[in-house]
């Protein structure tokens, strides 16, 4: 007999009781915050009154318009309560420190100068709280002397990554807008996580980083691991997809657009690739024959597959390709993702209502799924300041009398 | 083993010293989502099935003939301990069974055919141990018509939209292998959520991640951006000098034929600087404006600084832009970060004497905890290195028994 599986709470939600302050600009910081947000966590983002996070600004990408809703700020932003608070004023910092006192976690993106400016370094904001997580994401590590600016891609050309891939001769390549901060962020709310597993144990908070750095350093692990073990130029240095070290699994041109042939080395994968493609005497050629071989003559052999499989469609080669049991993906585009039933069906793909355009849209979804907890978009990002007086109000406990010194102040606006 | 590479900041606590894990996992991507816990002090136990395991070692140890080691193995299984035993006997079965009773996480990437034959479904577990956190990665997640597609990153990178748009106009479409480790954060994202929630409430839950969500989520700016903007430049290559900021985002080519790399996004901030550096005038009126620069005049500042960066070698452009505080770096390869003493400081790359290979240098740890530090505490084990050991302290069972399971080959003790 099987149990029945146990019932979810359609409500329940995995970080429920966790709250945390944001005080994070762009991507990384953020992205870190969203994650924790989707599952559940009260993330109250700090934002300066004038102009906030400056990721609200953003007008352009690609050198093309953003259009009619910034998807920029409000997709990153998700879930969150938005607190304008001016820290240059003595009230924006008591209604801070306040705020530290009553979470569990302080996340932040800024510079370590413009922490330290407010006041708001790990050693004082621990002695207000000491159950406090304390979360940076950094650009080159918490240790050591580096101290320069850290966008993501000046530090992705730093890693070795970029220079790593693409035709040989081709510039280095980028893997993408905000690839490494999405890995630092996320592995920002791993180490939160991870301090608040300890605290449950120790009742204490402690200090947690996760840089740029260190992150896309990570990132690059499957070439970078091979390059530290045998400091080869192998792992290290571009490498034409004419002269693969493994010919099966390459990418090949077809009559309208590129597949990506995922086959193993052995001989029987061998012998259903030459199958799909139907050419008998390809299969029969002595350059071929046995992995060796067919590693030694990859440049012939990838010559000869070039010339068949430019023959036809790629539709057409994946119809062949299924009774063989040869692995292959057609290479897609961003459009092609964007109506992937296998991403709707995953929750990789939502819609979600838009205030600002009062209309659905299309947004990124839930990256891990969790079963009885799912993630949830209860609504996109707010707007500067929005939920000002009610945190000040139900969360810190201030009367309306002390917030209307804080307004006349303009602690808050 | 020493981890020798520096004097290891950050307290010796284990976070998740209280963790008991089951790792049945065979690829890269989940063992990297176990080693995180591993690293943090869970006792990970890595569930290696007999006899497969012997080939797959043996598989992974030649995937580099010239190195003649896994180390790709080394970083993912650091910190955890191996039990090799064969899950068709009965008493191997057995003893996943107890062990089931035990953990608090079960991580596996087999398929779902496989697991559903051994009675290792979710559904098949959770009656009994309705607190136990069960996560699984694939390939493409548990719905849709994909579900069942094999575990490759090649596959999912392929569907995700990327690769087309990675290189220059006119070069093959670029794969870039980063999908594995954005997957595996993500799986141990998921398993400390889940066991957050189990803390709070006493359930567990199933968690999943793939190798789909995993590319899809490094990806997330320019899919949010198509999926609010659309448009032709999300879907082919944009030339470098065609770039939207001549001052961010581009690559420019040095005298030696290296790159330098600008990240310069506020234009009126960087441009005082970049104008001194290239010797131009800053306030030269072709470029005198945020809106000019990036605007009327933005090709024309493209082959300008194209014109400049071609006159001096990369490590003269990088004196200059470090002293200048720009925000800038050359491009650089691996041997870079092999030797940076910031990566070496930080602990993302680690130096050591390692008990069979002798020194070497591997993947440290991305991410610090101030009073529970990732640490090296052991490196990857050898096959059924921990077998007698674990099934003697997790499941009590006698020397006698032990050494009777590992005559019959039910189980393989190192």
């Amino acid at each position: 007999m099987t149990p029945d599986r146990p019932k979810g709470d359609a409500a329940a939600r995995a970080l429920a009781g966790i709250r945390v302050v944001d005080l994070t600009v762009w991507f990384q910081g953020p992205v870190a915050a969203q994650l924790l947000a989707d599952f559940g966590a009260e993330v109250i983002k700090v934002e300066r009154p004038q102009g906030g996070d400056p990721g609200r600004g953003v007008r352009s990408i690609r050198a093309l318009p953003v259009g009619d809703w910034n998807q920029y700020f409000l997709v990153i932003n998700r879930n969150k309560k938005s607190v304008a608070l001016d820290l240059k004023k003595p009230g924006g910092r008591a209604i801070m420190d306040r705020l530290v006192e009553r979470s569990d976690v302080f996340l932040s993106n800024l510079g370590a100068e413009s922490l330290a400016a407010w006041d708001l370094g790990y050693e004082r904001l621990c002695r207000l709280n000491p159950r406090l997580v304390y979360a940076t994401t950094t650009g080159y590590g918490p240790f050591g002397n580096v101290d320069k600016p850290s966008f993501d891609m000046t530090v992705q050309a730093l890693t070795g990554l970029m220079a790593r891939l693409g035709e040989p001769g081709e510039p280095p390549i980028y893997l993408g807008m905000g690839s490494g901060d999405a890995c630092g962020g996320l592995l920002a709310a791993l180490g939160i996580l991870l301090a608040l597993h300890h605290r449950r144990r120790t009742g204490r908070g402690q200090r947690v980083d996760a840089s740029l750095y260190g992150a896309q350093l990570f990132l690059a692990a499957p070439w970078l691991q091979g390059y530290l073990a045998t400091g080869s130029d192998r792992y290290s240095k571009q490498r034409s997809r004419k002269t693969p070290e493994r010919p099966l699994r390459n990418t090949f041109p077809t009559r309208d657009g590129w597949l990506f042939l995922c086959m193993g080395e052995d001989d029987e994968s061998w012998s259903r690739v030459c199958g799909a493609v139907g050419d008998v005497d390809l299969e029969k050629e002595a350059l071929f024959q046995g992995a060796e071989q067919r590693r030694r003559h990859a440049q012939q052999l990838v010559e000869r597959l070039d010339a068949i499989l430019a023959r036809r469609t790629a539709s057409e080669w994946m119809e062949r390709f299924e009774p063989y049991g040869v692995l292959a993906s057609p290479i897609r585009t961003l459009a092609d993702l964007a109506r992937d039933p296998q991403a709707w069906a995953n929750e990789y793909l939502l819609e979600t209502w838009c205030e600002e355009v009062r209309r659905w849209v299309a947004i990124r979804g839930f990256p891990v799924g969790l079963g009885a907890t799912p993630g949830r978009v209860d609504s996109l990002g707010p707007e500067l300041g929005e939920q000002t007086e009610l945190v000040l109000l139900e969360t810190l406990g201030y009367s309306w009398d002390e917030i209307g010194a804080f307004k006349e102040e303009r602690a808050i606006p | 083993v020493g981890d020798v590479s520096d004097a290891a900041p950050g307290g010796f606590a284990r976070a998740l010293g209280d963790l008991l894990v089951l790792d049945l996992t065979t690829e890269f991507c989940s063992g990297v989502a176990t080693g995180f816990l591993a690293d943090f002090g869970a006792l990970v136990v890595r569930v290696e099935e007999l006899p497969a395991a012997r080939e797959r070692r043996a598989r992974a140890r030649d995937a580099d003939p010239e190195a003649g080691w896994d180390f790709l193995g080394e970083l993912a299984h650091r910190n955890k301990r191996s039990l090799a035993v064969d899950l068709e006997a009965a008493p191997g079965a057995e003893i996943l069974r107890g062990l089931l009773r035990r953990a608090d996480a079960l991580v596996t990437d087999w398929p779902r055919a496989r697991l559903e034959e051994r009675g290792l479904a979710y559904r098949d577990l959770s009656g009994a141990r309705p607190d136990l956190v069960y996560a699984r990665a694939s390939g493409f997640g548990p719905k849709g018509p994909d579900r069942d597609l094999p575990a490759l990153d090649e596959l999912a990178a392929a569907r995700t939209g990327m690769m087309p748009i990675l290189p220059q106009p006119g070069a093959p479409p670029v794969y870039a292998a980063a999908g594995p480790m954005y997957t595996a954060a993500l799986l141990a994202f998921g398993v400390l959520a889940a066991l957050h929630h189990r803390a709070e409430t006493g359930t567990g839950q199933e968690v999943d991640a793939s190798l789909l969500a995993g590319n899809m989520y490094g990806a997330s700016l320019d899919l949010q951006a198509y999926l609010a903007m659309g448009g032709e430049r999300f879907l082919r290559p944009l030339a470098r000098l065609d770039a939207g900021n001549p001052m961010s985002g581009v690559l420019y080519r040095a005298s030696d034929g290296r790159w330098v790399c600008l990240t310069m996004p506020e234009t009126d901030r960087w441009w005082p600087g970049l104008a001194g550096l290239a010797g131009l005038d800053p306030a030269d009126p072709r470029f005198d404006s945020h809106e000019k620069r990036c605007g009327a005049s933005r090709l024309e500042l493209i082959r300008v600084l194209e014109d400049v960066f071609r006159r001096r070698p990369a490590s003269e452009w990088k004196a200059e832009l470090d002293a200048r505080r720009l925000s800038a770096d050359v491009v650089e390869e691996f041997a870079f970060p092999a030797e940076d003493p910031q990566a070496r400081r930080n602990r993302y790359v680690l130096a050591l004497d390692h008990p069979s290979r002798g020194p070497i240098k591997t993947l440290g740890f991305p991410i610090f905890l101030s009073e529970a530090a990732a640490r090296l505490r052991s490196p990857a084990p050898a096959l059924g290195q921990h077998s007698a050991q674990l099934l003697h302290e997790l499941l009590g069972f006698p020397e006698a028994r032990i050494a009777e399971l590992a005559a019959s080959g039910v189980i393989e003790s190192a």
